[in-house]
């Protein structure tokens, strides 16, 4: 990480550098953070430098620059949590209410103010604009996400992850891990949007080999889809279809399709990598 | 073993039950009929926060006494707060100092004014969070009160009293996997067992929603003015838990009712024996203002 201390101006507008910037890394991190670490460390988390700015009125502004390790590592931990609109900055960014968020090829940068406000708007934009040029060029972004099917992707709303726990803050599927997800699995959650076809929602994950999918695909079929044991296909609670198929290496669930049919044309549309 | 709660729960509407009156396994509810039950206070007044979100010292102290006095069906709060500390005692009180949601300085005078009505020596009193593991006084404490706001936690789902003693645990890395699951083992650590006295969950400015990790903005706190007390704090946690589900439901929606879900309530109650997460065996007495009260 190069030293950001140094890099990074200590007045932005009106707002100033306040107290000591500190970094923290993998074994630091839950120093810094009460139960955001696990967030960060189940990526490939590396170093964090923070710094606080102080403004008029006695505000406050904390700047979070996050090396992910890599810009797809980056692309992941940017993606979980998208709720605000994008506002252009950098490769990737959303701001809303305080809250800008923003990846740059291995880099996650949080500028956050727990207040709101015109004011408190442009100091928070300022302050990741002053940062963006030192965070270099824009990386690629994780190659599975090359697999799912274009047609009514919702741009913005397809989140790469490793373990359960991102997966249950973007999309609660159990309380346990049924999909045996880890450090060494890959998943992309993606929403398809509206259109004659109907909404519906695509979870694919990438294990190392094809027996770790078979168990995850078992697995879930018996927690959470028993009556589509024989062909993986079921229509729950809310009228709605679930369809779960097994790939090579490879387990996508498609949830929430308003028919059978859409479950089944969004599962056919997925590109598998040629064996 | 946590009941497994899957989507299709929610699809049923079957959350509650499973987080709530089922959570001890089907049928546990209808076995606890003869059991005591763990009586929390849920007391509220509409003038604890101002308008600009300051805290009303004197309303929160009275809330504070009217709370512990019903605890205890006592008379006075000075002889409440007697009921578990007295001069003898040394008290260690865990508080929060997460900097944007700390427990409120108004709540930390009440309870420091009672505990030294009730006898408890001025320097044998220490609030402390980061620090208790090497705290002289909370090494030496015969007794332990547990005071901290209610929010949501990116993992734990809730962080309330049970989660609150994670700063007593020789690893807090340790404790973290599953949704913190096992968060109640530190009520047995040799520093705390048997000391847990009274909990104090601080819902005077609640957050209900976060967006990631690590997130804090004015938006997602209400002033909803009330403090959750009890003795058992898996029955304090449960309530909190409660309300916060239902602000979910209002501001968030349905399907956002749950934060990620919070095993460890339900697992201090199962797992670990700490006290009752089963709303048929919690006594819940609401005092003062109603408005808004979700619970």
């Amino acid at each position: 990480m190069p030293d950001f201390s140094r890099l990074i101006p200590v007045r932005v507008g009106d707002w100033t550098a306040a107290g000591k910037d500190a970094v923290y890394d993998r074994k630091s991190l839950y120093d810094y953070m009460d139960g955001g670490a696990e967030v960060y460390l189940a990526f490939d988390f590396r170093q964090v430098f923070v710094r606080k700015y102080a403004g008029p009125g006695g505000k406050e502004i904390s700047l979070d620059i996050y090396d992910m390790g890599s810009p797809a590592e980056a692309y992941g931990i940017f993606s979980c949590d998208r709720e605000d609109p994008s506002v252009g900055i950098g490769q990737d960014s959303t701001y809303g209410f305080g809250l800008l968020r923003l990846r740059q090829g291995p880099y996650f940068m949080v500028v956050m103010s727990p207040d709101e406000g015109k004011d408190i708007d442009a100091a928070v934009l300022a302050v990741g604009k002053a940062v963006l040029p030192h965070l270099g060029p824009p990386g690629p972004n994780p190659p599975l996400l090359d697999l799912l099917p274009p047609d009514g992707l919702k741009t913005g709303r397809t989140s790469y992850f490793h373990s359960e726990i991102n997966l249950n803050n973007r999309f609660f599927v159990a309380s346990e891990n049924i999909f045996r997800l880890g450090k060494t699995t890959e998943c992309v959650f993606a929403e398809y949007g509206t259109g004659k076809e109907g909404e519906a929602n695509l979870l694919l994950v990438a294990y190392r080999d094809a027996a770790g999918a078979r168990t995850a695909f078992d697995s879930f079929l018996a927690a959470y889809l028993p009556e589509g044991k024989t062909t993986g296909l079921a229509k729950t609670e809310e009228g709605k279809w679930t369809f779960v198929r097994t790939n090579g290496r490879f387990v996508a669930v498609v949830f929430d399709a308003p028919s059978a049919k859409r479950a089944e044309t969004l599962q056919a549309a997925i590109l598998y990598p040629k064996r | 073993m946590t009941n497994m709660l899957t989507r299709r729960d929610f699809l049923r509407g079957t959350t509650a039950a499973l987080i709530g009156t089922a959570v001890g396994g089907p049928g546990h509810a209808q076995t606890q009929d003869a059991a005591p039950r763990s009586r929390v206070i849920l007391i509220r007044h509409a003038d604890a926060v101002g308008v600009d979100s300051s805290f009303n010292a004197p309303v929160i102290a009275g809330m504070l006494d009217d709370a512990v006095t019903r605890l205890f069906d006592e008379t006075d709060p000075v002889k409440a707060f007697a009921r578990f500390a007295g001069p003898a005692d040394i008290v260690g009180v865990k508080t929060n100092v997460w900097s944007y949601l700390p427990t409120p300085p108004e709540v930390e005078a009440a309870i420091r004014r009672r505990l030294l009505d009730a006898g408890v020596k001025e320097e044998n009193i220490a609030f402390d969070d980061h620090t208790v593991r090497t705290n002289p006084v909370f090494q030496k404490s015969t007794i332990i009160i547990n005071v901290r706001p209610l929010r949501t936690h990116y993992l734990a789902g809730v962080s309330g009293c049970i989660k609150n003693y994670i700063m007593f645990a020789p690893s807090q890395e340790a404790l973290h996997p599953d949704s913190c699951s096992d968060l109640a083992a530190n009520f047995f650590l040799p520093q705390v067992k048997g000391k847990n006295r009274l909990n104090i969950l601080c819902a005077l400015t609640p957050q209900f929603h976060g967006r990631g990790p690590h997130h804090f903005s004015r938006r997602y706190v209400w002033s909803y003015k009330g403090l959750i007390v009890g003795q058992d704090p898996v029955a304090v946690d449960s309530i909190g838990l409660r309300l916060i589900m239902a602000k979910r439901r209002i501001e968030l929606g349905k399907a956002q009712e749950l934060p990620p879900v919070p095993k460890h309530i339900q697992l201090a109650d199962t797992r670990h024996h700490l006290g009752t997460s089963d709303p048929a065996r919690i006594e819940l007495i609401k005092l003062g203002w109603t408005e808004g009260i979700l619970v």
